[in-house]
């Protein structure tokens, strides 16, 4: 799989259109997940849609230091965080220290795979997340969403290790704070 | 017990439910746990919240043809006029070496050689 995505990077920066297709047709669920989970479901498909446009004008840089998926991510999580610049009236109102009300998400007997596909409890989150800011919602996505590890996802954000696992650390307190919030506003 | 570093400890026990802290930091954040019923609460609120996440992470959302459409066609109008632009340079070479071989600027035998 790496090694056919590394033939076909080469073939696509060599003007091969046809190896790019397969690029994209391979891959383009991880950039569309990525972009839903980071900017919301309204500027997803714009986001993807920059994602490819940006992958097919560097794809000569592609060196293959790293496996293709990961450099895909690397340009996925950029081209969504700059969006989300662009976007700051709609940037995230993370939770500040001063308000922050210890939070306690409704307890449910169920089994947390059953209750987690409970429709409402999805949609909350996913309105939470919008919540978090933008860098440690990344972080969070690429951790607890695309089970990464906190070395890729330092590799991903361009930061060091430490400074992924504070930006995970903080952003998992932030969304709890607001799925709190969220369910009390129920 | 939480008062002045809410995050911190909020922080440890995102952790901890996590499954992020070993030897004497989970020994630590689980002593709290059994101790205060609300830091039992919030690592409960944790485990909900991360399966959750794990479990739309799982998901795979469809991905509307639009994009793949999109994302094909502009990298075939971009091959073109890259293809398109290399061949009118071409031309463009091709026609100044002609033009200074015509004036005699160059002598035959360079012809080809660039300018």
């Amino acid at each position: 799989m790496t090694f056919a995505d590394h033939n076909l990077a080469e073939k696509a920066a060599r003007g091969d259109v046809e190896a790019f297709a397969q690029l994209v047709r391979t891959h383009s669920g991880l950039v569309y997940r990525v972009a839903i989970r980071i900017t919301g479901v309204e500027d997803a498909q714009d986001a993807s849609q920059e994602v490819w446009i940006r992958v097919w004008r560097n794809i000569k840089r592609f060196r293959g230091d790293s496996t293709f998926s990961t450099w895909l991510y690397k340009i996925t999580v950029n081209t969504c965080l700059s969006i989300l610049r662009k976007e700051r009236a709609r940037e995230a109102r993370e939770v500040s220290d001063e308000l922050l009300q210890l939070p306690v998400l409704q307890g449910s007997e169920d089994d947390p795979e059953t209750a987690a596909l409970a429709g409402e409890r999805r949609k909350e989150l996913l309105r939470a997340l919008g919540r978090v800011r933008a860098e440690h919602r990344a972080a969070l996505v690429l951790r607890h969403m695309e089970g990464l590890s906190y070395a890729e996802v330092a590799q991903i954000l361009d930061v060091p290790d430490g400074t992924a696992k504070g930006w995970v650390s903080r952003g998992r307190a932030a969304l709890l704070v607001a799925l709190s919030a969220e369910e009390d506003s129920r | 017990m939480i008062g002045s570093d809410r995050w911190d400890i909020l922080e440890r026990i995102g952790a901890y439910a996590a499954s992020e802290l070993s030897g004497a930091q989970a020994r630590e954040v689980e002593q709290l746990i059994l101790e205060d019923p609300e830091a039992l609460r919030l690592a409960e609120s944790y485990l909900r919240m991360l399966a959750l996440l794990g479990a739309i992470g799982d998901e795979s959302p469809e991905v509307p043809e639009a994009v793949i459409e999109y994302a094909i066609r502009r990298a075939y109008l971009s091959a073109f006029f890259r293809q398109a632009e290399d061949f009118f340079a071409g031309m463009g070479r091709a026609y100044l070496e002609a033009f200074v071989y015509y004036l005699g600027l160059r002598s035959p035998g360079s012809a080809g050689q660039g300018i």
